[in-house]
């Protein structure tokens, strides 16, 4: 069936969570780096994990399982860092995505590709650029722009309960 | 001085003849009232007794015969009769001047000054006895008209003026040759002077007594417009002079490409931009192809082409020591540069625990390299704080004499450097202080008076280097800032408490404190409130520091402290469980260790016993949730934040850390404890705390 | 050879002060002292420049600047006038009996040679 957007053939990155298979446009995808060491920025929401050191650029981390109120992870051996390009305000920038791990890129053409259901995930409809079917499996197939945007990022800071001092 | 003896002498010679002569005439006009030549002869010496008096440096005498003269220039044009009156006045008048010179000259006896004022009242009425008008008495009190004085200050920058000049046809008859204006202003630069020949009629209607020839002029000086005004000041009248400038070789070389000869001619109003564009649809060269089409002069050519030969120069002298680099390329660099020293810091670490001295050697050599790269490539970015200067030298003139006050802008270390950054934020907030200054300190002028200051109020802009920080003051010699009103408005928001026993210097600052100015004040502040939490916002976000102090009724000064560059942090590495952090340490003051049960809690408040004084604190772990394990011994870093001590606690303080600032990326432009992150040898990554933000939020 | 400024003035300290000034720096000076002694003294001499007060009897500073300026052989050279007046109107006359500048009394010797340099070189 017709996805609007979906017209040709592409790539695709799929991964892990929780069970489920989820998949990225490849084109958004940089690299792939193994789990390293991640400094927690305070005061964050809990889905926004920190920050790395990527070749000397400070990136964050968004642990997706959090972000789609998936329970966190524990220690997971094969869980990696994806780090893809979004575009927040206006300026292009990079993120990196916690997943329980990294699969395979595959190809699927616009058949294989049905529109997002309307009740029945998790998620909100517009995360999903559509479902995907390859090999008896379902893909959910991850509407980036939208599920990374400056509005879901939103940084809304934990109210603090400490008093100023005061001389 | 040995000639100016001789002329004194001359002088006293000469008076003395003249005041001989004076007692002559007056015998001659008693009998002969009516000898219009003795009065004339009366009138001439006064004139010169008064006019070389005041050459040679008798300026009492030449005063007093003034009024001898006043007299006797109305007794000559028949305002004032002959009478007994006036004679014995001259004659008085003589003598004293006779004593006056006298005395000037150490032979005589000191003069009662009185009698002088006496005889000079009675010259005085003398021209108002009469019911009619008082005749014209020329005050000798007319401001003296200044000769041409050769020298005028000159301006920091080369300007390149154009100078138009086109004189009357006659101009040969006031004895004026326009080659001499020409010499004048060669003696100013390096001019370029092209004739313009297109008057010169045939040679049959060619008078030689007169001027046909009009003169552009490309000056490129260090010398004022009003120097180079003056040079026409005999000619005003008989030639048409225009002065326009070219170009501004300033401080700040802008990024000007050379002139085009088209816009020249365009800008000179030689040729019209429509026929310019036609011609540029052929391709020939333009000046000629305007030449050709008869829309252009050859002279005209010759002097706009001499003007961008010249113009282009002086862009290319400029350029020559410029290149101009892409700021992300140069961002790149300094990007690099940090890391470097991050990891020959580590190098230099792992070498000290090997015992190898040919290692030791090499990587030692490495440090001062890496040290001298990274000065040298910080320094890529500075510019002088001269060149937002200039601008606001204009702004204070101009508000100046908007708001009918006068005022002056004086600057100071405008060659103190800054990174180009932290220069383009520094500007709108320089702008509001100064402005605050202009409309709230400095009182206008009768006001300045009445409180017994100069009528003309000053503000004083200055900038320089202190440690590595640069410090910009702001004072001004107005109003002061009213202590009270500050305090009542500060209540009345909430923002202290009515009974806080605060010094003055922090009453200053809640000025800058977040909802000063939205506070509707019921004592009026005169708006100095406005604005300025945006001042110190701005100053926060290039981690400066902003200090307001003042003496009410004298002076207002604003100290605004700020980092050379923001791309480089100094700090103060701190670790909290397993996580690191760097506190600014412009705000460090100093860190003491503390035992976990050392710590009191008066009125339910955290608050640390130093030396005896009392300073709040804000236990890290806590604000950031990171456990509740209180380690035995744990460490307070004291620092002031916005002329308030206060201290955070943290686990381990590990040391001095100045390294590259990595930008946490827009994902966290809306957090606010955190201005970024650094590299730390091993990779791990450092956040850098916001101290002030810290203090503030609740 | 070396210009000649002619210097007239009925003061005899101020062009003792002013031919001094100018010798200094290498000009030859005729003094009169006042108008009927320049013209006198004009008869057989030339002049590169004249410097004359303008209150003088026999002949005042402007009667001879208009007398001197119809003389052909004077017609074009600068003449500055001394005067003790700073309003306009003794500028004015002057000018138009055909004075080229002014100096204002008291004047420092430094100005004059200022003044000079801007129409004589």
């Amino acid at each position: 069936m017709d996805v609007q957007g979906i017209t040709q053939t592409s790539q695709y990155l799929t991964f892990k969570l929780d069970k489920e298979i989820y998949a990225m446009d490849i084109t958004t995808v940089r690299e792939v780096l193994d789990i390293i060491q991640i400094t927690k920025v305070p005061q964050m929401p809990d889905f926004m994990r920190g920050v790395i050191n990527l070749r000397g650029r400070v990136v964050p981390v968004v642990d997706l399982r959090l972000k789609f109120g998936m329970e966190k992870a524990t220690f997971l051996k094969e869980a990696c860092i994806v780090i893809i390009e979004v575009f927040l305000d206006g300026e292009e920038t990079i993120l990196g995505i916690l997943v329980d791990a990294v699969q395979e890129v595959i190809s699927l053409e616009p058949e294989q590709i049905d529109p997002p259901p309307r009740i029945g995930t998790r998620l909100k409809t517009e995360f999903i650029k559509g479902m995907g079917k390859k090999d008896q499996e379902f893909i959910i197939i991850l509407e980036t722009t939208k599920v990374f945007s400056a509005e879901e990022l939103a940084i809304v800071q934990t109210a603090d309960d400490m008093p100023i001092p005061e001389i | 001085m040995d000639e100016s003896g001789r002329f004194i002498e001359e002088f006293c010679l000469e008076a003395e003849e003249l005041l001989s002569g004076v007692e002559d005439a007056v015998l001659d006009i008693e009998e002969n009232p009516g000898d219009q030549e003795a009065v004339n002869r009366l009138f001439r010496a006064m004139h010169t007794i008064k006019g070389s008096g005041a050459m040679f440096g008798f300026d009492a005498v030449s005063e007093f015969t003034h009024h001898v003269e006043t007299v006797l220039d109305n007794v000559r044009n028949g305002t004032v009769p002959v009478s007994k009156t006036l004679i014995d006045l001259i004659l008085m008048s003589r003598d004293r001047i006779t004593a006056m010179l006298a005395e000037a000259n150490g032979g005589g006896p000191p003069l009662d000054s009185q009698e002088g004022e006496e005889i000079v009242a009675s010259l005085k009425a003398l021209l108002y006895s009469d019911d009619t008008e008082p005749p014209v008495e020329k005050s000798s009190k007319e401001a003296p008209e200044e000769n041409f004085v050769p020298v005028t200050p000159a301006p920091e920058n080369e300007v390149v003026y154009r100078i138009r000049l086109s004189p009357d046809l006659d101009i040969f008859s006031t004895g004026m040759d326009p080659v001499m204006l020409l010499y004048d202003l060669a003696d100013m630069g390096e001019c370029c002077v092209v004739a313009q020949t297109e008057k010169v009629p045939d040679l049959e209607n060619l008078s030689p007594e007169s001027c046909y020839f009009s003169w552009d002029i490309i000056l490129p000086t260090t010398k004022s417009v009003n120097a180079i005004r003056d040079v026409f000041i005999f000619v005003e009248d008989d030639c048409e002079i225009v002065i326009e400038t070219v170009e501004e070789k300033g401080i700040a070389s802008q990024e000007v490409s050379a002139p085009r000869l088209g816009d020249i001619l365009v800008e000179r109003g030689d040729i019209e931009r429509k026929i310019l564009d036609e011609e540029f649809d052929t391709h020939k060269k333009i000046g000629e192809r305007l030449v050709e089409s008869g829309a252009l002069s050859k002279e005209k050519l010759k002097s706009a082409l001499t003007e961008q030969t010249i113009v282009s120069k002086m862009h290319k002298s400029s350029v020559a020591s410029t290149v101009r680099v892409p700021s992300d390329r140069l961002d790149k660099l300094i990007n690099l540069v940090g890391e470097l020293v991050i990891t020959q810091a580590r190098l230099t670490q792992v070498a000290s625990t090997r015992e190898d001295t040919e290692l030791g050697e090499s990587v030692e050599e490495i440090e001062r390299l890496t040290g001298e790269l990274r000065d040298s490539v910080l320094n890529i970015r500075m510019m002088p704080i001269g060149t937002i200067f200039n601008k606001f030298r204009r702004l204070v003139r101009d508000m100046s004499s908007q708001l009918n006050k006068e005022i002056e802008l004086v600057t100071q270390g405008a060659e103190t450097e800054l990174d180009k950054t932290v220069l383009e934020r520094l500007d709108d907030p320089l702008v509001h202080l100064i402005r605050n200054s202009l409309d709230h300190g400095v009182e206008p002028p009768e006001v300045r008076e009445q409180r017994g200051k100069s009528q003309k109020g000053t503000i004083v802009l200055s900038a320089g280097h202190k440690g590595t920080n640069v410090v910009i003051t702001i004072q001004d010699d107005g109003a002061g800032l009213n202590v009270e009103a500050i305090r009542q408005k500060a209540v009345e928001g909430g923002l202290i408490s009515e009974h806080a026993e605060l010094s003055d210097k922090k009453i200053f600052s809640q000025i800058f404190a977040p909802g000063f100015s939205t506070v509707r004040n019921v004592t009026s502040v005169s708006g100095r409130g406005v604005g300025m939490d945006v001042v110190k916002r701005t100053i926060d976000s290039l981690r400066g520091r902003i200090d307001i102090d003042s003496v009410p009724g004298e002076w207002t000064k604003v100290t605004l402290i700020l980092p050379l560059t923001l791309a480089i942090i100094n700090g103060l590495l701190v670790r909290i469980e397993d996580d690191f952090f760097v506190l600014p340490l412009m705000s460090v003051e100093e860190c003491v260790e503390i035992k976990s049960k050392e710590v009191e809690m008066i009125n339910g408040r955290n608050i640390l016993n130093v030396r005896g004084d009392m300073v709040p604190y804000i236990r890290l772990r806590d604000r950031f949730h990171m456990g509740n394990r209180r380690p035995e011994r744990e460490h307070v870093v004291i620092t002031d934040v916005n002329n308030s001590r206060i201290g955070f606690v943290v686990d381990h303080v590990i040391g001095g850390h100045q390294t590259v600032i990595k930008p946490l990326g827009p994902a966290f432009k809306d957090i606010k404890n955190v201005s970024g992150a650094t590299i730390l040898g091993d990779g791990t990554v450092a956040l850098i705390l916001d101290t002030s933000v810290l203090l503030e939020s609740a | 050879m070396a210009k000649v400024i002619m210097t007239v003035d009925d003061s005899t300290s101020i062009r003792q002060m002013v031919s001094f000034t100018l010798n200094q720096v290498g000009y030859d000076v005729v003094e009169a002292v006042d108008g009927r002694d320049a013209v006198d003294k004009l008869a057989g001499t030339h002049i590169d420049m004249l410097l004359t007060d303008l209150n003088m009897p026999n002949k005042n500073g402007l009667e001879l600047i208009e007398w001197i300026r119809s003389m052909p052989k004077f017609k074009f050279i600068p003449i500055i006038m001394l005067t003790t007046e700073s309003e306009t109107e003794m500028k004015q006359k002057g000018k138009a009996a055909g004075a080229t500048g002014w100096i204002v009394k008291p004047f420092k010797p430094e100005q004059l040679l200022a003044v000079v340099k801007k129409v004589l070189r």
